[in-house]
């Protein structure tokens, strides 16, 4: 039940110039979930296809269990993957779709069905086994392409947005579902999804990718808390995290942190796991603020503009201008419900200093070792 | 848009014209097959025959010397005979087009290799050449192939002068289908052919029905070819046939329509029946 996907800078050129994936290494150990996360266009799909054997490797190496298969046609990879518009196959019945693969293998009738009972008991298709693809939901439809993966048994899964063409409701529901199906396989999983949500709620470890390069690889905690680069912090989290042009200036014996009319004194805490940030003082950077460490007791105190208001109903997200600038940045505040702000008005609020994150304003690159964990 | 009266008025007259111009001379080849020579020649001329029969019908499937069908000889057994030649023509053409043009298609739409756009402008090229400027060098090649007046030498024949067309009509909906469920297949354990087989032709299947249709109905309405390629009954086909009846001196129209009738009625039938699928083959949205 054990087996691992592997990447070994794996490269794919495009015929017009286009580097899709660029030096791509990482590995999928036994039984992990690991989620291909980034905008559209930075190279999942292609990426993953290249497991798949869909798309021939420029450079770099492609293991399954330790077993190199850059060069094999995907038959011989023994891998199933469930594609995002799902590619069933439309003229087969529901039971047909499912038993196809292991009908190519001469596998035994009586095992054929079998494997398919149990897969299709599982994902609660046992009463549309006899339908057409054309007859099926979304949802439905998505269960029937998951349920013929996990029939085969294969050595490793992919999956490409296998989400994201149903509802908000049905997605969320089908996270869990999927979380439940591979848990219970137990075979590596590499799923891709553009949707930082999905990746942070799914994945054992989180992989983002940028322009086919890997900016980061780790639990989704360590992207949230340490994210290693602007790209990433900006990527994960939702609403995004506020990225502000600033600089740290000496204050007293310590440091601030002054943007946009406002100035910030970081707290010892905020500098003891960064040493060299202070050597940054003077040079320009970039602050980084998460919405959610807005409002929080004890923090340092900022006066903005409110420019607007959304009621989540659980929660309140402001958007907030440091006041007496004109243009300044626009700050995205998660708040309580609680929070009295008037829209228009101006208002306290405030920062949690332990908790900021800074970057090189040039590279992105960030700072220090990222923001601690609060 | 806003109707006026009189546009409503040309739209009706332009429908009615369209529909007498299609129908009109089907309703006019049916009643004249029901009468008898000397009601189609009777002057003033009547539309609906007094006295409905069915001799000419059995005039034409069992024979006639002429003597009694004024000018017109027939031999029993040949219209059938040559019924059955188109329809062993339309449809040998329609399967081997179809098993060339479906895998030439799904390779001009799918497999990347070089050449592949030449081949196929050259084969969409071929569409716009009149066919009498290669009946010459037609009647050579297959004079020399010994294929003159057989059935396999017309298949041949209409697969060459087939194939470009439902080849192109087919290479538009590989283009337009996906590409996962073949992907999948793949996956699922398949070689290329057999997921062509297993994924690919069934998904293509309205397509490919709708362009037999196409093929069977063009064919069974080929006159020059056949004409120029059989001499004998053992491969002509209605069409050719029928001209035959038209007498030196004088002709029977009433057997004459009652052949078009019955020659009407397989490509009608199979029209009837694929409507659906050959207007939208042909508006290109299968
Ligand atoms: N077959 C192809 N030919 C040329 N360029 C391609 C092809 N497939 C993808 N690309 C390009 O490669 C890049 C990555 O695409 P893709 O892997 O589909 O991204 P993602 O799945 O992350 O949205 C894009 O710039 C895309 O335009
Ligand atoms: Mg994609």
């Amino acid at each position: 039940m054990s087996g691992t996907i592997t990447l070994e800078s794996v490269t794919k050129h495009f015929p017009g110039g286009v580097v899709a994936v660029n030096d791509l290494s990482l590995e999928v150990q036994p039984g992990e979930f690991l989620v291909l996360v980034g905008p559209s266009g930075c190279g999942k799909t292609t990426a993953l296809r290249m497991v798949a054997g869909l798309e021939e490797v420029t450079s770099g190496q492609i293991r399954i269990n330790d077993r190199i298969v850059t060069r094999l046609p995907p038959r011989d990879r023994d891998i199933a993957m469930v594609f995002q518009n799902y590619a069933l196959y439309a003229h087969m019945t529901v039971r047909n779709n499912m038993a196809f693969g292991l009908k190519m293998a001469r596998m035994p009738k009586q095992e054929i069905r079998s494997r398919v009972d149990e897969a299709a008991a599982m994902l609660g298709l046992d009463d549309l086994l006899n339908r057409k693809p054309r007859q099926l939901s979304g949802g439905q439809r998505q269960r029937v392409a998951m349920g013929r993966a996990i029939v085969r048994e294969p050595a490793a899964f992919l999956m490409d947005e296998p989400l994201s063409n149903l509802d908000a409701k049905l997605r969320v529901e089908m996270r869990g579902e999927i979380i439940r199906v591979q848990r219970r396989i137990a075979a590596p999983t590499l799923y891709v999804t553009h949707d930082q949500t999905e990746a942070m709620t799914m994945g054992d470890r989180v992989a983002i990718l940028r322009d086919g390069l890997l900016q980061q690889l780790g639990t989704p905690d360590e992207v949230y808390d340490r994210p290693v680069n602007a790209f990433v912090a900006g990527f994960i989290g939702s609403p995004s995290m506020n990225l502000v042009p600033a600089t740290l200036e000496r204050a007293g014996d310590g440091l601030a942190v002054a943007f946009a009319g406002a100035r910030i004194p970081l707290p010892a805490e905020a500098l003891s796991g960064r040493p060299d940030l202070a050597g940054q003082a003077g040079r320009p950077l970039t602050v980084g603020l998460r919405p959610e460490d807005f409002g929080r007791p004890g923090g340092a105190e900022v006066e903005v503009e409110v420019t607007r208001l959304e009621s989540l109903g659980s929660e309140l997200v402001a958007y907030l201008t440091p006041a007496g600038t004109q243009d300044g940045p626009l700050l995205t505040a998660r708040l309580d419900r609680g929070e009295t702000l008037v829209q228009g008005e101006t208002a306290r609020v405030t920062v949690d200093a332990r908790r900021l994150y800074f970057f090189d304003a040039e590279t992105g690159a960030a700072l220090g070792s990222g923001g601690t964990p609060g | 848009m806003i109707t006026t009266p009189g546009m409503r008025v040309a739209k009706i007259v332009a429908i009615v014209l369209i529909v007498v111009w299609s129908v009109g001379p089907i309703v006019l080849g049916v009643t004249t097959s029901i009468s008898t020579q000397r009601e189609v020649n009777s002057i003033p001329s009547h539309w609906v025959p007094r006295n409905p029969t069915l001799q000419a019908y059995r005039d034409l499937l069992n024979g006639s010397t002429g003597q009694t069908t004024g000018g017109t000889v027939t031999r029993g057994g040949d219209f059938v005979h040559a019924m059955t030649n188109s329809a062993e023509i339309a449809l040998g053409a329609a399967a081997l087009t179809l098993i060339v043009s479906t895998m030439a298609a799904y390779a001009l739409g799918r497999l990347r290799f070089r050449l592949s756009g030449a081949v196929l402008a050259l084969l969409i090229g071929t569409l716009v050449i009149p066919i009498f400027v290669i009946v010459i060098g037609l009647f050579q090649v297959m004079a020399n192939a010994q294929l003159i007046d057989t059935k396999r030498g017309l298949i041949l024949v209409f697969v060459a002068t087939q194939s470009p067309l439902a080849t192109w009509l087919l290479y538009a909906q590989v283009r337009e289908m996906p590409h996962e469920p073949e992907e999948a297949a793949l996956i699922d354990g398949c070689r290329r052919w057999q997921a062509f087989v297993r994924v690919v032709v069934p998904q293509m299947s309205s397509g490919i029905a709708a362009v037999a249709a196409i093929i069977v109905l063009s064919v069974w309405g080929e006159f020059l070819i056949p004409l120029l390629l059989t001499s004998t009954m053992s491969a002509k086909p209605v069409t050719v046939l029928i001209t035959e009846y038209v007498g030196k001196y004088t002709t029977n129209y009433p057997i004459l329509a009652a052949a078009g009738v019955l020659a009407l009625i397989p490509p009608a039938v199979l029209a009837l029946v694929l409507n659906k699928r050959i207007t939208g083959m042909l508006a290109g949205s299968s």
